[in-house]
């Protein structure tokens, strides 16, 4: 080790005290909890050692099939949506228009109001009978939606509302890695053809794909954690349909207060997260080799 | 020829006109529910159960409801929203702090660790669950004496908003020329002088940028709050998420309370518009 | 002479009436205070005079000499500061703190995160609150653990405000007490009853329309659920209050999450309890005044046939209401059925006082009320057999609900404020004030807020207070009889756990609710999962606690 490296030991070594500090206790104590039976406030469950019961109730426990159904519709319904929505933006606002600069401002909005509040926000706007989202749809001719009352339509409530606050996220950086594209690219590529699909196609969408991998990336390990939404807009319901896996842990954990299991629960989420970061950063690093 | 060029003109119009079309759609249903919650929020309940839309025309606004949230329950609203600020405030102090130093170490300096493996163990702090480390932190907190303190919820906060102000200053400062702070250390100035007086104050976007999201997911914080506070230092986020009481939704006050919620991090972000679209960029594009 | 015996007589008033003025401005802890300063929260003039009086009337003991300097902590549902049960303990703060000399600091928790912050915060002895306005349902969790402290010595001692135990009505009794200790003090009672519009069903246009569209002549009130469904049924998608548009029969609350399960603890009540043979219809057997578990071994019995009935039977009532009722939360059906948009709904005390509240309400004048209905078909679970009888119909009250009321914390190190605090609240002239304000949403639950026979208030007393008294003598007449006409009542589930296997409870119905699982279905998964939950805590822990919650003594 050069003294240079040391000079810069100095630089990183408080934020990763802090950063392992506060999280490296509460990670192996919960990681211990996930072997006991501890349940608070009961007397007769103090905590003992069960080794990996936990783990193995988590294959027969009927809640977790169901509400898996609804945390890999949000994932990947939530990825789909905010990644073509959003591109589509970015290629709207990638035009030379004056003036687009302010729309892009309003755009950002949704990014930085509290989802807590936005799952209340959808549950006004989602109302059956005075909801505008209804009103919308009768005054077209269609038929009013049962959007908190039906299952499916509830789940696509939570979904509509995870992607109208994420899509602007998407769009601001896919517009990024768009302008970073050199114009001589498309000038080269309208000589062969005029057609904006083909030109997307060939130019845009192959150099904005490592872009939309990394997105692809961080906006699935940020559902893996939506609970905010459901919390406020559907309460989990109607039933357990919008009741997603973090949701389920959160309620077994800080409702029924069931902390062993809930801490086997979220192990395993801990698990498939490292897995996808690993596979992520495994990519990312490949790129960084490459050049 | 100039037939040709003229009907290219008249597509180019026909695209442009359809473009504008989209976009202003598109700008119309990022701002609705933000209207939509406006409008509600000086209805009475009676007519927030109707679809009317235009004040004064369709239904008479009243100023019931901002008066209860800011009047009579006031003083819980505004602790809260106080409470929100101080919190959002020290956490990302804390963060941009350490962050900002980290980010430099991480740009200047080759670790043998790797610096990559380094940068990716801060951004995965992002990745883990927080209902995994909810107990956790009770209990530490608790054992700390820190239990429903402002302090406390700044120490939570901080460590969650910390990897974005790593990830966003370690772009930044890698992207700068190294020519200045090269100088500086021919010139006999320590490490930390050179970032102190030379990196430091050019790195004011990329501080600002770090800064506001650092601030905006803590202000947005709300699973750790409502186990770790009860009180003194309860924020404004569990503060609404109360509005559906026994008593059922009403609408007047939940668009209030959520209004009250969204606007400080949508004004801030408005004002410092061109740094967000840097912040939000960075770290994402590069990896 | 004369000057003298007039300044006599004028010193014999003089002195006295200063003595008295003088030994006032010593004692009286509220002198120099307006009732501007004591009631900062009250809207009107009106309400600030009648709570003037109720807490002077309430003669509460001076107390500043014991807790001046105290800070009493509670913990309450939040609704705010003029909301549902934390609305009066904000009302009554200033003349709390005047007459005790201490501190009084409010911590409201909302609805969704009240267990969650309760026992995370008794469990880790964090020990924030001092007295708790709770719902019934925890006692299980506080009991089994200690958390709550009884309260007979405090009851009936000198230097606290006096309260009723006795005038309680005997079913909310047995809530504040654990065996035959109590350990909450009165505050909210809860029972769900039935409301109908008055104007509606006594029109005889609209009972000469039903005779001719069934053939039979309308019951009014319905005494039976089947007698309701067919009122609800002839009325649902009629126009019947002119306004151009479909109404409703029935407006009920069945969100998941909303409290829609106590629509069916209610409803199904008298399909599934048998009331006991012999001397005390009350007396808990194997089979009869049973309602959640086999007394002997924890099975539940929630999927018995009586169960999957009254499941069934909801779900044909449900669909004389609106579809969206699948969504709404009680605020919603309730607003619905004010808005003067159903013909009947069946709910808390809260709808008859909302009912008066102009601003909340259409039908005030309108308003009808009786006790909750009993049901022609019933299960025998010692015969396994159903019983039909139309004349004498099964019924069986209940105690659906909450009872928001207060508990002290064992580990309060005020408990004595705290008592003071609870009792104030529970003191006659301040309770009936509670009652009668709509808003506080402490619904009647003791003899002086209901009529005679059993109670000993007269409809002027709610007249007095804004009250139609056609809706009174008809709303506080159905919530007595509801209280003291039933053979027997519902036991309430009080074991560790409740809100766990109510939880499951709330959401599989909600699922049968919406047509995602048939009756027996989601009640076969209720009872499956309330199983795992029974051996996940301990069936041998819980069994003697819940035998002793519903007074149940094993036969050897």
């Amino acid at each position: 080790m050069t003294i240079k490296n040391r000079a810069g030991l100095w630089f990183v070594i408080p934020g990763i005290i802090w950063v392992l500090c506060f999280t490296l206790f509460p990670l192996l104590y919960s990681l211990a909890l996930s072997f006991t039976d501890k349940r608070m406030g009961r007397r007769n469950r103090p905590g003992e050692w069960i080794g990996v019961q936990n783990y193995s109730d988590i294959f027969a426990d009927n809640r977790v099939s169901e509400v898996l159904e609804m945390t890999l519709f949000v994932i990947i319904g939530g990825v789909l949506v905010t990644i073509v929505l959003g591109t589509f933006i970015a290629w709207l606002f990638n035009h030379d228009i004056p003036g687009l600069r302010a729309f892009r401002a309003i755009l950002t909005l949704p990014i930085f109001a509290a989802p807590i509040a936005l799952g209340q926000l959808g549950m006004i706007l989602f109302n059956e009978q005075s909801g505008p989202v209804n009103h919308l749809i009768t005054g077209l001719g269609g038929e009013p939606v049962y959007w908190l009352t039906e299952p499916w339509a509830a789940r696509f409530a939570v979904l509509i509302v995870d992607a109208w606050q994420w899509t602007p996220f998407v769009f601001i950086i896919v517009l990024a890695a768009m302008q970073s594209i050199p114009d001589e690219l498309y000038e080269a590529a309208r000589l062969d053809t005029a057609n904006a699909w083909t030109l997307f196609r060939r130019i845009t969408l192959p150099l904005i794909a490592p872009a939309l991998g990394t997105i692809t990336m961080l906006r699935m390990v940020e559902t893996f954690k939506i609970l905010d939404i459901p919390y406020t807009l559907t309460g989990g319901g109607p039933g357990v349909s919008t009741q997603t896996y973090s949701y389920y842990i959160y309620l077994t954990g800080l409702r029924n207060f069931d902390m062993g299991y809930a801490s086997a629960l979220a192990y395993l989420l801990v698990i498939v997260a490292i897995i996808i970061t690993s596979i992520f950063f495994w990519r990312v690093r490949a790129r960084y080799e490459v050049q | 020829m100039s037939t040709q060029v003229s009907r290219r003109n008249a597509q180019q119009r026909v695209g442009h006109t359809l473009m504008w079309i989209a976009i202003l759609l598109v700008t119309l249903i990022a701002l609705y529910p933000f209207l939509w919650a406006i409008i509600t929020s000086f209805k009475p309940q009676r007519d927030a159960l109707e679809s009317s839309l235009i004040p004064w025309v369709q239904f008479d606004p009243i100023m019931d409801n901002w008066k209860a949230e800011l009047q009579t329950g006031g003083q819980e609203n505004f602790n809260a929203l106080k409470n929100s600020g101080i919190i959002a405030l020290g956490a990302t102090a804390v963060a941009l702090t350490l962050g900002t130093s980290a980010g430099y170490g991480l740009a200047r300096f080759r670790f043998r660790i790797g610096n990559r493996n380094l940068v990716s163990w801060f951004l995965s702090q992002r990745f883990l669950p927080p209902v995994a480390t909810l107990i956790p932190f009770f209990l530490m907190l608790q054992r700390l004496d820190l239990f429903d303190t402002r302090l406390g919820m700044i120490i939570v906060n901080a460590t969650f908003v910390m990897p974005f102000a790593v990830l966003i200053t370690r772009d930044f400062f890698a992207d700068l020329p190294k020519d200045l702070e090269e100088a500086a250390l021919v010139d006999g100035a320590s490490h930390r002088q050179v970032f102190l007086r030379v990196a430091l104050p050019i790195a004011g976007p990329a501080i600002v940028a770090a800064g506001i999201i650092c601030f905006t997911f803590a202000w947005n914080e709300f699973l750790f709050a409502s186990v770790l506070t009860v009180r003194d230092a309860q924020p404004f986020t569990v503060k609404i998420s109360s509005t559906g009481t026994v008593r059922g939704i009403h609408f007047g006050y939940v668009s209030t309370r959520l209004l009250m919620a969204v606007l400080p991090p949508l004004i801030l972000s408005l004002f410092v518009q061109r740094y967000i679209v840097r912040g939000l960029t960075m770290g994402a594009v590069k990896g | 002479m004369k000057r003298l015996i007039v300044l006599i007589l004028v010193l014999a008033l003089v002195i006295p009436t200063g003595s008295i003025l003088v030994t006032a401005q010593g004692d009286d802890p509220f002198e120099g205070m307006t009732p501007e300063e004591l009631f900062p929260t009250a809207i009107d003039d009106q309400e600030r005079q009648s709570a003037m009086e109720a807490l002077l009337a309430a003669n509460l003991p001076d107390a500043r000499d014991r807790f001046e300097g105290q800070t009493l902590t509670i913990g309450v549902l939040a609704s705010g500061t003029r909301g549902v049960i934390s609305g009066a303990p904000y009302f009554w703060r200033n003349a709390f703190e005047a007459v005790t000399g201490a501190k009084l600091e409010i911590i409201e928790i909302p609805f969704e995160q009240m267990l969650t912050t309760l026992t995370v915060d008794f469990s880790t002895n964090q020990n924030t609150y001092d007295a708790i306005i709770n719902a019934s349902w925890f006692y299980g969790d506080y009991i089994s653990n200690d958390w709550i402290i009884p309260i007979d010595d405090y009851i009936g001692a000198e230097g606290y405000p006096m309260w009723e135990p006795e005038k309680v009505a005997a079913p909310l009794q047995q809530l504040l007490k654990w065996g035959d200790s109590w350990y909450g003090v009165v505050n909210d009672g809860d029972t769900q009853m039935f409301y109908y519009r008055r104007d509606i069903l006594e029109d005889p246009e609209w009972q000469a329309a039903y005779e001719e569209e069934t053939g039979e002549p309308m019951p009014v009130p319905p005494q039976t659920w089947q007698q309701m469904l067919k009122v609800a049924q002839f009325f649902n998608g009629k126009d019947w209050n002119g306004d151009g548009d479909p109404d409703d029969g029935v407006s009920l609350h069945l969100k998941v999450g909303g409290q829609g399960f106590f629509h069916y603890m209610a409803l199904s009540a008298p399909f599934s309890i048998t009331p006991a043979e012999g001397g005390d219809p009350t007396a808990v057997t194997k089979y009869d005044n049973i309602y959640w578990f086999d007394p002997d071994d924890m099975t539940p019995v929630i999927n018995s046939p009586g169960h999957v009935a009254a499941l069934e039977f909801l779900q044909q009532l449900a669909a004389t209401g609106s579809p969206s009722q699948f969504g709404w939360e009680l605020g919603e059906a309730w607003d619905n059925f004010l808005n003067g948009n159903a013909v009947m709904l069946y709910s808390w005390g809260d709808v008859g006082s909302l009912a008066q509240d102009p601003n909340a309400s259409t039908i005030k004048g309108k308003l009808g009320g009786s006790r909750i209905l009993c049901s022609e078909d019933w299960y025998d679970r010692e015969t396994g057999e159903f019983v039909h009888n139309a004349e004498n119909s099964n019924c069986v009250g209940n105690l659906v609900g909450a009872s928001w009321h207060g508990v002290i914390s064992s580990a309060s190190d005020v408990p004595d404020l705290a008592y003071y605090f609870l009792a104030m609240q529970a003191a006659p002239p301040i309770l009936f004030w509670n009652v009668v304000y709509g808003w506080t949403g402490v619904d009647p639950s003791s003899t002086p807020h209901l009529f005679p026979p059993a109670g000993e208030a007269s409809v002027d007393d709610y007249v007095a207070a804004g009250y139609d008294a056609g809706d009174v003598e008809s709303y506080i007449t159905g919530y007595g009889d509801n209280l003291f006409t039933f053979p027997t009542s519902q036991t309430y589930l009080r074991i560790p756990g409740t809100p766990e296997y109510w939880n499951i409870l709330d959401i599989r119905l909600a699922e049968a609710m919406i047509g995602e699982l048939s009756a027996q279905e989601a009640l076969d998964e209720v009872a499956s999962e309330w199983e795992d939950i029974t051996d996940d805590i301990g069936r041998d822990y819980l069994l003697p606690i819940y035998q002793e919650s519903i007074g149940y003594a094993p036969s050897e």
